[in-house]
């Protein structure tokens, strides 16, 4: 092995000593004496006798119990209840439990709301329990949205019991693979094309630039248009410039593939395909063979040889978008 | 530096461990709880890409190999979950690396912080003959010098580096009521590679890869609230974004300038006559925008909600000019003369939404009916220039006037769904979209009207389906093909009639609650039906599946495949603008993805096995012909005469498996392999070297290699996990 090689190996194992280390100057620090006094509610569950309470459900379901325990709004409902409605934890979102522990508990048992798959409750009904609560802010235009006109329900999306992903309490563990259960084509666009953005390595998200719970724009752009949600982290090309480029300028999605391409830059099309579809006159106007005096409008950038900013130009001398 | 940052990394996460301790109990720190897990450890190359295959295997990411801090997670609460304080962070110490801070009182304030560190590679091949006396400047060396491309030194890699940090607070002073604040600051700081041209004319070759300065920060200043109750909802907010250039020119020194037609530069008379001895290039130009928006919904009898929303942004830019030449022969002139300093840039944009949904009747039938407009108004100066110079060149007198881009675009939408069945409801709507442009475009009226169909069933348990079918025509009120520097008879693919159709399929099949099937396809054509000159049609389809099995508890099964064709045709009248001259391009895409992944309980709870597999191929074709060509006229020059070009083709294969050992309840120890293999081939960077001795110029432009070399590569990996809680 060479030794670079060595040198990585020794490095792992300073790095098992130095965990090691830790521990044993940890050790003296650690407390094992007190249990966490059990956190009682901060607001009392209704009286409603059709309601059971959170420690019945646990009785049956203590791996559902455990694994709600630790997500965020399992936080708040078993331990930091701000209201009655959340003080009923479990039966909140499921419904009042007494039916269906008299029936002795079992599926189907007692009209409850299960949200899974085979659940005989419709999908409005089960978005209006979360809607109960989340209907401010990202949901505002829930109602009339395309994934909501299409009976898509929360829980296709979200996984409310146990926390998968690290965060949004996600059906999957990266937002990719839980868009990507429906949107297939999107998710292969994503994570196979040669130019993308940097979806794959977890620099980006769907989220970054939709909202899937609903926006007043269409293809469910957080901003009002395409151009405007590029700028968020592209507004050096916002502009207003002295010359402008009105594909460009009305929008980046006329020249661009924002979920990725094959092309350079994410271009839709190759260099000079892409400008000879509006450019016939001149020099774009001749097809390009193999000749010598075509070289330098097809090898490297192409047009952009010349015209290199080719989003518009603040020069005086610019309104070819050569300076 | 990166090994003492990555060094003081690893003894702070020893002591994070030292502090959770032997982990029997639940870990306590100064009267709140404390969970967590930490995962460390190290990779290196069995294979690993060379410095010049690296553009492609390390664009957005760091893989250097030795230490690495996979994830670190830690959280501190209250016995009553009232505070907490959560501290998350990875790849510490890699140019990729980010942390976020989140602490808060449960139901009432949130504060986040993150920090997200990102490299962008463009090259690791770029060599250049030129020196970057300060920013953004590059000056070359003496005609010795330049004669001699193997001393063009090599570059670092050309990359931009981007730096976010992003803090957010929320605080919830009723549970109705949220109010917002978020700043953004993203510094983006590196090269990128472009060119400048020198040429005197369209046949001049004399241009020159160089690299524009990246010194860049975006400021992103948004304050919110939103009010929500049970009938009605209301939300507010406004937003600043700054965007700040540090630099305002690039200059590079015209290898033409002071040279004869001398091999090997090979400079045309043309273009060392009255040579400029530099050029100058402007760059994105500092700006702001402010926006505000008001938006909101209610509840109203009938079971109907109306949700409206209104948008307005206001665009500022007033950089200086860079003057109109930096040729020392010109610049006395009285046509360089600005007509202003500055552009008094301003453009404005408004956004109106309403929408309304509804339940009328006691019957499963819901109606929607929305209503858009999105207007861009530019308010900037206008200038007219009576001449201008070319390249630092020469002037041109032809005059010429700024333009300013104004449109308004208005879409209304309507449809009804109705559950037919139980299993089975159906939507029919229609559309209309009007695009409305100012005098600089060809079609100042465009109308789009759709129709639209949909079944979304649910014919049993294990079988849904949702099938959408949307066809719509747009036509031009009048195209006028005389504005412009373009040809009348071309359709710009943008403004032009065009039928449409589109055909979507989803099926999801679950025969068992542990599998589930799903088969997709879609379809789209796009006819442009009056564009005898422009693209002409355009269609794309896709079909794919995707398969998840869970046979059992311990195994968990997923494999898909996607195939994508996009096939266009264009045409063209051709330089001669006649009729043999005439040119006819297809251009066909196509790609495979396959996907793969495992994960196997081997021994439950003691040792698990997961492996991924991904494969894309991709194979891009421009066949061009000149259909008339037999018809009488000149004999087609070999500029004019059409080729086809060679494919562009590109695959690449990511396997990555990864053994995990539990050895304790709060120790897991695992071991990784990946594999990653990249090819790529564009014939018009392929031939390209790093230097290039005139074949694609006469001047020997440098080539900064912004072409994506093929790479292949191993990595096996060795992580330990501590988990406390």
């Amino acid at each position: 092995m060479t030794g670079r090689r060595w040198r990585l190996f020794a490095g792992t194992a300073s790095a098992a000593a130095v965990f090691g280390a830790g521990i044993i100057l940890g050790l003296p620090f650690s407390s094992r004496a007190q249990q966490p006094a059990k956190p009682a509610a901060a607001a009392a569950a209704p009286t409603d006798s059709n309601y059971v309470g959170a420690e019945v459900c646990k009785a049956c379901h203590v791996e559902a119990f455990s694994t709600f325990s630790k997500t965020r709004m399992g936080r708040v409902f078993l331990f930091q209840a701000r209201s009655p409605q959340e003080a009923n934890a479990c039966e909140s979102c499921h419904g009042p439990g007494k039916a269906h522990v008299d029936a002795g508990g079992g599926k189907g048992k007692g009209g409850l709301i299960t949200f899974a798959r085979n659940d005989p409750t419709p999908v409005e009904k089960r978005n209006a329990v979360c809607l109960d609560c989340h209907a401010k802010g990202a949901r505002l235009f829930w109602k009339g949205s395309t994934h909501e006109s299409r009976d898509v329900a929360c829980t296709n999306c979200h996984k409310i019991m146990e926390a998968v992903s690290p965060k949004a309490q996600l059906a999957k563990e990266t937002m990719i693979d839980t868009c990507g259960q429906c949107h297939l084509q999107k998710k292969a666009q994503v994570l196979s094309r040669s130019s993308h953005m940097p979806l794959r390595e977890g620099k980006m998200t769907c989220a970054s630039c939709h909202n899937p719970h609903g926006t007043a724009s269409p293809t469910l752009l957080k901003e009002p248009s395409v151009n405007e949600t590029c700028y968020t982290c592209h507004a050096e090309k916002r502009g207003p410039v002295l010359w402008g480029h009105p594909p460009v300028e009305e929008s980046c999605a006329n020249c661009h593939e924002a979920h990725g391409s094959n092309h350079e830059k994410m271009l839709k099309l190759a260099v000079p395909r892409l400008c000879q579809r509006c450019h016939q006159v001149g020099h774009p106007s001749s097809p390009r063979g193999r000749a010598g005096t075509d070289l330098k409008l097809l090898l490297g950038r192409a047009c952009v040889n010349c015209h290199a900013l080719i989003h518009g130009s603040n020069h005086p001398a610019g309104a070819r978008f050569t300076r | 530096m990166k090994l003492a940052r990555m060094t003081g990394m690893f003894l702070a996460a020893g002591l994070v461990l030292g502090l959770a301790g032997g982990a029997a109990a639940q870990t306590r720190v100064g009267g709140m709880n404390m969970e967590g897990e930490i995962e460390a450890g190290a990779r290196f190359f069995v294979e690993e890409p060379s410095k010049n295959e690296k553009q492609k295997f390390e664009e957005y990411r760091d893989m250097g190999q030795g230490l690495f801090l996979e994830g670190l997670k830690l959280r501190l609460f209250t016995d009553d979950e009232r505070y907490s304080f959560e501290f998350l962070g990875s790849k510490w110490g890699r140019d990729d690396q980010e942390f976020s801070l989140r602490t808060g009182r449960t139901g009432l304030w949130r504060f986040e912080f993150d920090w997200d560190q990102m490299l962008h590679t463009f090259s690791t091949t770029a060599r250049t003959l030129a020196h970057e006396v300060s920013r953004g400047v590059w000056q070359l060396p003496g005609l010795q010098d330049l004669r001699d491309f193997n001393s063009a030194r090599e570059l670092p890699p050309v990359a931009v580096r981007w730096y976010t940090a992003r803090m957010g607070l929320t605080v919830t002073p009723t549970p109705d009521l949220d109010l917002t604040a978020q700043y953004t600051r993203i510094r983006k700081e590196g090269d990128r590679p472009y060119s400048m041209s020198f040429s005197a004319n369209f046949s001049g070759l004399n241009f020159l890869e160089l690299l524009e300065p990246i010194e860049q920060t975006i400021h992103d200043l948004r304050l919110g609230a939103a009010l929500a109750r049970e009938n009605w909802q209301i939300q507010a907010g406004y937003k600043l974004s700054i965007f700040q250039n540090d630099l305002t020119r690039v200059r590079f020194d015209n290898p033409c300038a002071q040279f004869a037609a001398a091999a090997p530069l090979r400079c045309t008379a043309t273009e060392t006559a009255g040579a400029p001895p530099w050029g100058q290039s402007s760059v994105p130009p500092s700006n702001m925008a402010h926006s505000w928006n008001l938006a909101g919904g209610v509840n109203l009898p009938l079971r109907t909600r109306v949700t409206a929303s209104l948008a307005y942004s206001l665009w500022l830019q007033n950089d200086d000019f860079l003057p109109m030449t930096v040729n020392p022969a010109l610049i006395g002139d009285g046509r360089t003369v600005l007509p202003q300093d500055s552009l008094n840039g301003s453009m404005s944009t408004t956004n109106v939404n309403v929408a309304v949904t509804s339940r009328p009747l006691p019957l499963p039938l819901s109606l929607s009916a929305k209503y858009r407009l999105y207007n861009l108004t530019d308010n900037s100066d206008s200038m007219t220039f009576q001449a201008r110079v070319i390249n630092d060149r020469a002037f041109t007198t032809a005059v010429i006037r700024n333009h300013h881009l104004h449109y308004t675009r208005q879409n209304f939408d309507a449809d009804g769904r109705y559950q037919i069945m139980r299993p089975l409801a159906a939507t029919l709507g229609f559309g209309w979209e009007e695009w409305y442009r100012g005098p600089e475009r060809q079609a100042h009226q465009t109308d789009e009207f759709f129709a639209k169909a949909a079944l979304d069933a649910t014919v049993a348990d294990w079988l849904t389906g949702k099938l959408t079918y949307k066809p719509s025509f747009r036509r031009a009120n009048q195209y006028n093909g005389m504005i412009g520097d373009f040809a009348w008879f071309t359709r710009q693919f943008d403004q032009a009639d065009v039928d449409r159709q589109r055909l979507d399929l989803l099926l999801q099949f679950t025969p068992l609650d542990t599998l589930s099937i799903t088969p997709v396809g879609s379809w789209r054509h796009d006819d442009y039906v009056k564009s005898a000159f422009g693209v002409n049609w355009e269609t794309s389809w896709s079909a794919g599946i995707d398969i998840g099995w869970n046979p059992s508890e311990r195994v968990s099964l997923s494999a898909g495949y996607m195939h994508e064709v996009t096939d266009r045709n264009l045409t063209s009248r051709g330089t001669q603008q006649i009729v043999n001259s005439d040119w006819l391009s297809n251009m066909l895409d196509q790609t495979d993805s396959f996907h793969l992944s495992a994960k196997l309980s081997v021994i439950p709870k003691l040792l698990d096995w997961t492996a991924n597999a991904y494969y894309a191929i991709s194979n891009r074709t421009i066949e061009t012909r000149n259909p008339s060509a037999q018809v009488g006229g000149p004999a087609l020059t070999a500029a004019r005469r059409a080729q086809r070009f060679p494919d562009f083709t590109d695959d690449s294969l990511r396997i990555d498996a990864a053994l995990r050992y539990h050895f304790t309840k709060s120790w897991t120890a695992s071991l990784v392999y990946a594999f990653e293999k990249f090819s790529m081939s564009d014939w018009r960077t392929n031939s390209l070297q790093p230097f290039d001795d005139g074949t694609i110029g006469n001047t020997g432009s440098i080539y900064l290699g912004s072409n994506a070399k093929n790479y292949t590569s191993h990595i096996v990996g060795a992580t330990l996990k501590y988990k406390f809680e």
